[in-house]
């Protein structure tokens, strides 16, 4: 396959961005004259297409499967018009995506957590569980993309977990009908979802999230409507360390709540993929850099108050007094950090940022205390802790993938953050009561997970850990001579994180899988 | 353990001996991406020729040499056609195209001629692209008078069970070796199904099924088809090495006799193997190892590193020499009593990746 035919897979989140205002054409016409050539009109819609519903992401990967395997063409602004038609018709409710957005977000390092392991088996060693689990259609249909399955990879069945069992015979009868059992085309959400008047989602929002490998940030976004279901964006964001980023985009909402945004950002393309709560006040998701995806951080917004979002830093040491401010909307009124930490005195107080300083108790315990400020309150927001009991790097499991030297692909790295824990009432780490402190600064190191990769020197070769920062930046593609067999510059690693916790060590380890490149990397994996 | 070498096989690896002296010599051929079928002179370490074989790209997938070492059958486009090419003028001799109308129809890996060289039989697997879905359709294979020439189409087809990665004729010419889940005999005339030897339902107390993958055809040098096997051991604790076993599965093209047989914990993965047309109790398997397997003791050998991973392995007529192939663009020559490379040949251009390593005599 030539590069010109696989280069809609690379240009697909683009799409996103650069879409069009909605094409001339009604988008009933426009998918009639695109498609009805091989989906059939019948009287409740186009064959196939009306046996299905998906994400934005999962209409554009069929839309892209179209024009690479059946050569349909679509003129500028067409492939968006139809994402958002069908996204808009034939959906999926925020409770059917709410399991799997991890892989609309592209969250790095997620383990999945699959509902079914016959499924898992089956579709799951391929592409990941949220692929399927983000779609749904009839048991019919889940027949028929059975048959693609094998048709279009006929090797599937002779794969590892495709070669122990009668593949096509249980692909052929028993996953269709787990398949419309768990994710059926015709829900109660989707009828009542897609029945709704969706809000208009300008104004001024408050922003709160955590930058990966960086620390938690703050900011302001100014949404403004430019036609329906999209805006323009204007937001200012406070990073840690006083680094300042305004950055302006623009964002379309799909099937009422997908947020599918681009901003320009300190030279960088970033994407949103966000949710718009079920009020229309609250944004939630994660946003990535366009072209290193494993760059990226959290999102929290709400649009009225009163409100709390956040709170930075989210832990104070008992026995100490620290400024903590408390991040929201319609913030007004007294300010309780829980028990055990009182308010020493107001320094700032605007309505969306209220700093104090505090001082917790030196016999006060570890746990999350509510925050509240006047009628604005949330649940767990700030840590107390004694001491650092334990430190766990996220993500646990993860993987980087070597990259460059030449080659059409850029390497992938890998982004740790080390996360501080208190140990609970048994004492014990590693528990279900240990207390989440919250992020720490670390010194990051890699050791050979297993006695292979040390005899192969996968420290030497993998790539190179950042002390400092937790990022991981994988060696060069290619075959190196140097190494046993010519191998890649693949790697099995133990990445290290040491906290200073006033003067006394602790540490957490990860797993970081060094491999070779992802040739194929659709907008859901 | 294997039973005694029989006085038939003894005999018929005395004949390939004999030949050995003869004027003919041996020819590695195999394929290179993304069209090329190259023949290569084995004592020389030199290509003896290349050729092109029309609308091939992006690769040529399994080569089968007619018994006369004239012609190559590869198979190419995309898994959807088999061509025969004239080893001697670079011809394209033969050619069927599997896909038409509405059918695509691709061939999983297994093929093989018939003794006489008359008959090509091939395994395929098709899918109906319809209006708006697509429709698997069952596996079958197809045979091919090899004197049909360009655009042949089958003389007959019959079923073949799905997952089949290995097509094998016998010696004699009346079974068709089916190999996949199980290696399935199938009368080579008629299809009908004539005997079964278990792979997955070998249903052994204490043994998982075993796991098998090989669509590598290097037989041809001592009649008999090998391929490592894995199993776990139910009888065995989860963290004892001995419960991780590595087999070796035989089935003998001239005698149908058929073993599979532990002989280590599994430390290698072994893509592929041979065995000594000459000392027939030695299998050499490859990957990023190459392994000397005693299959009469049930034991490992030897076992060196390679420079880079290796898909495919064959031997010298003569039983001195490994020449392991497949993957990148270079076939590395081994001793096979020492397991040390005493050569090399470089094929300038494509990558072999998942063709075969044949051996013949011209």
């Amino acid at each position: 396959m030539s590069i010109t035919q696989l280069s809609p897979v690379f240009t697909l989140l683009a799409v996103f961005a650069f879409a069009a205002p909605a094409h001339a054409a009604e988008p009933d016409e426009l998918l009639n004259s695109k498609c009805s050539g091989c989906h059939a009109r019948t009287d409740d819609g186009l064959q196939r297409i009306k046996d299905s519903r998906r994400t934005p992401e999962g209409w554009d990967m069929t839309l892209v499967r179209m024009a690479q395997i059946h050569g349909v063409k679509y003129a500028e602004g067409e492939r968006a018009a139809l994402i958002k038609h069908l996204s808009d018709t034939r959906g999926l409710a925020p409770s059917e995506t709410a399991a799997w957005r991890y892989a609309l977000e592209r969250t790095p390092g997620v383990v999945e957590s699959p509902e079914d392991a016959t499924l898992a088996e089956m579709c799951a060693r391929c592409h990941t569980y949220a692929r399927h689990a983000l779609q749904r259609r009839t048991q019919e249909d889940w027949l028929k993309l059975s048959h693609f399955h094998l048709g279009q990879y006929p090797t599937t069945e002779y794969q590892a977990l495709g070669r122990d069992r009668n593949w096509w015979e249980i692909a052929s009868t028993e996953v269709p009908e787990l398949l419309a059992d768990h994710y059926p085309l015709d829900t109660e959400a989707w009828n009542e979802w897609s029945a709704r008047e969706h809000p208009d989602l300008s104004g001024t929002w408050r922003i709160a999230g955590h930058a990966e490998g960086e620390g938690p940030y703050h900011g302001t976004v100014e949404i403004s409507a430019e036609g329906e279901d999209r805006y323009a964006t204007v937001a200012t964001l406070n990073f840690p360390e006083g680094r300042t980023v305004v950055s302006e985009g623009n964002a379309i909402v799909y099937t009422g709540y997908e947020w599918r945004g681009t901003a320009d950002a300190d030279g960088k393309t970033i994407r949103q993929v966000f949710a718009v709560g079920e009020d229309g006040n609250t944004l939630s998701g994660r946003w990535f850099d366009a072209d290193n995806d494993i760059d990226g951080g959290t999102l929290t917004a709400v649009r009225e108050g009163p409100a709390i979002l956040a709170v930075i830093p989210e832990y104070i040491r008992a026995g100490e007094t620290a400024e903590i401010a408390v991040h929201g909307v319609g913030l007004d009124g007294e300010v309780s950090l829980g028990a055990g930490v009182d308010i020493v005195e107001t320094v700032s107080a605007d309505g969306n940022i209220v700093v104090v300083r505090a001082m917790a108790a030196g016999d006060a315990g570890a746990g999350r205390r509510d925050v509240s400020v006047g009628d604005a309150s949330a649940s767990a927001a700030l840590a107390v802790f004694q001491s650092v009991d334990s430190v766990r790097v996220e993500p646990a499991n993860t993987i980087a993938r070597v990259g460059g030297n030449d080659g059409p692909l850029a390497k992938v790295p890998a982004q740790f953050d080390a996360v501080a824990y208190a140990n609970g009432a048994d004492g014990d780490a590693g528990t279900d009561d240990d207390v989440r402190i919250g992020y720490f600064d670390a010194t990051w190191s890699v050791e050979p997970a297993t006695e292979i990769a040390a005899a192969l020197d996968d420290v030497e070769y993998a790539g190179e850990m950042n002390t400092a920062t937790g990022l991981f930046m994988p060696a060069a593609a290619g075959l190196n001579p140097e190494r046993p067999y010519s191998t890649n510059n693949a790697g099995d690693l133990v990445v290290k994180a040491t906290v200073d916790d006033n003067g006394s060590e602790v540490s957490g380890t990860a797993r970081l899988v060094v491999t070779v490149q992802r040739w194929i990397d659709p907008p859901i994996r | 353990m294997r039973g005694p070498i029989t006085l038939l096989a003894i005999a018929f690896a005395g004949g390939l001996m004999a030949s050995a002296a003869a004027p003919a010599a041996d020819y590695i051929l195999t394929g290179q991406k993304p069209d090329q079928l190259v023949l290569i002179d084995a004592k020389a370490r030199s290509v003896a020729a290349k050729h092109t074989i029309p609308d091939a790209a992006p690769g040529v997938l399994t080569v089968t040499p007619s018994p006369d070492g004239k012609v190559g059958y590869a198979i190419v486009n995309r898994w959807e056609s088999v061509s025969g090419i004239d080893l001697d003028s670079g011809e394209q001799v033969f050619r069927a195209d599997f896909s038409g109308g509405d059918k695509r129809v691709k061939a999983m890996f297994g093929m093989d001629v018939s003794p006489d060289g008359s008959e090509l039989f091939v395994f395929l697997s098709p899918v109906s692209l319809k209006a708006g879905e697509y429709e698997v359709g069952d596996t079958y294979v197809a045979v091919y008078d090899t004197s049909a020439g360009v655009g042949a189409e089958p003389v007959r087809t019959f079923p073949a069970p799905r997952r089949t990665a290995i097509l094998a004729v016998s010696n004699d010419g009346s079974k068709l070796y089916a190999i996949g889940w199980d290696v399935v005999v199938l009368d080579a005339q008629s299809g009908e199904q004539i005997g079964v030897h278990p792979i997955r339902n070998w249903g052994r107390q204490n043994f998982t099924e075993p796991d098998v993958l090989d669509v590598w055809p290097q037989w041809s040098q001592a009649d008999v088809f090998s391929t490592p096997y894995f199993t776990i051991r139910t009888d065995k604790a989860e963290d004892d090495p001995a419960a991780y076993a590595m087999g070796m599965l035989t089935l003998d093209l001239q005698t149908d006799e058929f073993v599979m047989e532990e002989y280590e914990n599994f430390e290698v993965i072994i893509f592929s193997t041979v065995v000594n047309p000459v000392r027939r109790n030695e299998v050499y398997g490859v990957y990023t190892q190459l392994s000397k397997i005693d299959i009469e003791k049930d034991e490992l050998v030897e076992r060196i590193d390679l420079p880079h991973t290796y898909y495919a392995v064959n031997v010298s007529s003569d039983g001195s020499e490994l020449y392991a192939g497949g993957t990148m663009n270079d076939i590395a020559v081994f001793d096979t009593e020492t397991l040390e490379q005493i050569g090399s040949i470089e094929l300038d251009g494509g990558n072999m990746a998942l063709s075969s390593i044949r051996v013949l005599q011209r």
